[in-house]
């Protein structure tokens, strides 16, 4: 039985003008049964190039890249009718209803006119679209306009679903309804690769995580297995004033004077703090997040990336 | 396979819509807009002429015409592209790239009818072409449709931000529907500039026509058959070379 996606090795170097760039640098990752595996990285990581790749949009230089079995890289054709895309920065035609939109994609995917109408109106119930599905576009708000465009790639009947960052510029309440949507479909057994800049969104959708850096991959795993790969599990916030000179150096500096210490030992953490002569009202304690995951992987600095 | 055929032709009439259509409907200055230039060259040619190039000023009119829409493809194309990234969404649906190419095509088509179909009028009017007349006038505007969106669309692939289309496409309406001689004839160039003409496939256009609406049936085969081989050498060019895949985006 083939699995959802396979990626070895993947290469790919942008020429510009003699320059070459290398957004791809021997990407290897993999998604061995159907979930959300969500792709984390800092801008330029490689993220949106292993999508275009992935989704037949660009050549690769080299590596290998299986979607159930089949080779993206020799016969992108093959898996065109499997997977469904929403591209990164995409905005749709202005003088169009989403109604329209989801209809004629419905169409162009081969679909029959009273199928498209059916699923048209599947896709805008699930989103919650009703109240704006004939209204042309260019009198919608952005994150409205970015809910076509997710409506679009959802209306399709796929096995994998690329979604390159999907909820960006929505508000709250949407992206959730857009997460519920992407649980609603992982629970029918489909594939959703998730990038997005959004922690909490990985952190609260995804079965597996894949952090890229420089074009490579990381790490891989759940959220659980990705904080076992970090030096610190444990995180002591206080205030800067309250911190006496044992613990000074141990910690950075946050915005308003919080101060962040990071544990390898829980288990120490108490005595740590009474050593420190501080109370435990003036303590927040709690394990590391997706956020000091990410940035102890890829580290911080702009040059590190 | 008929059931690629049926998927085609849906995507095909939807393409159409989207493209042309439905932004006719809702966004109609669009269609002023594109007919205003061969409109205005007509004008300036029955003016300076009297009258007595109407019949010509028509058949350049035509020509002028089918030439926009193959340049709106070529915005069209570049704003699905780079702009809408409709482009990657519909690579994702199975549909082949010249199918893209050629929805989107007919949208444009559906721009220009109407002034095709004024411009056709005029030419039957002012001549006394007869049904094969007319077949050769269709032909030749369907040649220069299809040859020039897959210009347009070989263009596309390689422009990568849309202020780079705009100057392109205003050398492409002077390169192929001002200078070569479509509103004016062939024969009333000097011969080493005529054999540059040659070069351009809209001079073949307009030799097609005018020798049809002439009634000079005979000497319309030759550049029929050019203008019929160099649309079937795009066509395989096209096809050789259509890939959603590009080695950059």
């Amino acid at each position: 039985m083939s699995i959802p996606l396979l990626v070895k090795d993947l290469v790919k170097v942008y020429s510009v003008k003699g320059k070459n760039t290398k957004a791809l640098d021997g990407l290897s990752l993999t998604c061995s049964r159907p979930m959300i595996l969500s792709l984390l990285g800092r801008n330029g990581s490689g993220k949106t190039t292993f999508v275009k790749i992935a989704t037949g949009q660009l050549l690769a230089d080299s590596g290998k890249l299986e979607i159930f079995g089949h080779n993206v890289i020799e016969s992108p054709g093959e898996v065109r009718n499997m997977i469904s895309l929403v591209p990164q920065e995409c905005r749709p035609w202005g003088h169009l209803t989403p109604r329209e939109h989801i209809y004629h994609y419905q169409r162009i995917l081969g679909n029959t006119r009273e199928g498209s109408k059916d699923r048209t109106q599947y896709v805008a119930d699930m989103l919650n679209l009703g109240s704006i599905m004939d209204t042309e576009a260019v009198n919608l708000s952005g994150g409205q306009r970015q809910l076509i465009i997710v409506g679009m790639a959802l209306s399709a009947e796929a096995e994998i679903y690329f979604l390159d960052e999907p909820t960006i510029g929505l508000d709250i309440i949407t992206r959730k309804n857009v997460w519920n949507a992407i649980n609603h479909y992982k629970k029918m057994n489909r594939t959703i690769i998730l990038t997005t800049h959004y922690l909490d969104e990985a952190a609260a959708l995804s079965d597996e995580i894949a952090v890229v850096s420089r074009g490579k991959l990381v790490a891989q795993g759940t959220l659980a297995q990705l904080r076992e790969k970090v030096e610190y599990n444990t995180r002591i916030k206080t205030t800067k004033g309250l911190i006496g000179d044992s613990l000074k150096g141990h910690g950075r500096l946050l915005q308003d004077e919080e101060y962040e210490i990071l544990y390898t030992d829980d288990s120490m953490v108490e005595e740590i703090i009474l050593s420190a002569g501080l109370l435990k009202s003036h303590v927040e304690i709690s394990p590391i997040g997706l956020e000091d995951v990410f940035i102890s992987l890829v580290g911080e600095s702009i040059d590190e990336d | 396979m008929k059931i690629k055929g049926v998927k085609n032709l849906r995507a095909l009439e939807s393409l159409m819509k989207l493209n042309g259509l439905i932004p006719i409907y809702r966004r109609p200055l669009a269609l002023v807009a594109i007919l205003s230039t061969p409109f205005s060259f007509l004008f300036f040619v029955d003016i300076f002429s009297d009258g007595t190039q109407l019949l010509a000023g028509s058949i350049g009119g035509l020509i002028f015409t089918v030439i926009n829409a193959a340049t709106m493809l070529q915005s069209d194309l570049l704003f699905g592209k780079i702009d809408l990234k409709f482009q990657q969404m519909v690579s994702t649906t199975g549909i082949s790239p010249l199918t893209y190419v050629l929805g989107m095509a007919s949208g444009d088509i559906v721009f220009i009818l109407p002034g095709a179909v004024f411009f056709l009028a005029v030419i039957l009017y002012l001549s006394s072409a007869g049904i094969l007349a007319i077949l050769l006038i269709v032909a030749s505007a369907f040649l220069t449709w299809v040859f020039f969106s897959l210009l347009s669309y070989l263009i596309s692939r390689k422009v990568r931000e849309m202020r780079e289309i705009w100057p392109i496409s205003v050398i492409f309406g002077i390169v192929f529907a001002v200078l070569p001689p479509i509103y004016y004839s062939v024969y009333s160039i000097p011969i080493p500039v005529r054999y540059l003409a040659y070069i351009i496939p809209t001079t073949f256009a307009a030799l097609i026509i005018k020798d049809a609406v002439a009634g000079a049936f005979f000497s319309v085969l030759i550049p029929l058959l050019i203008y019929v081989a160099e649309t079937l050498a795009m066509i395989f060019f096209a096809t050789r070379i259509s890939d959603w895949r590009q080695r950059t985006i």
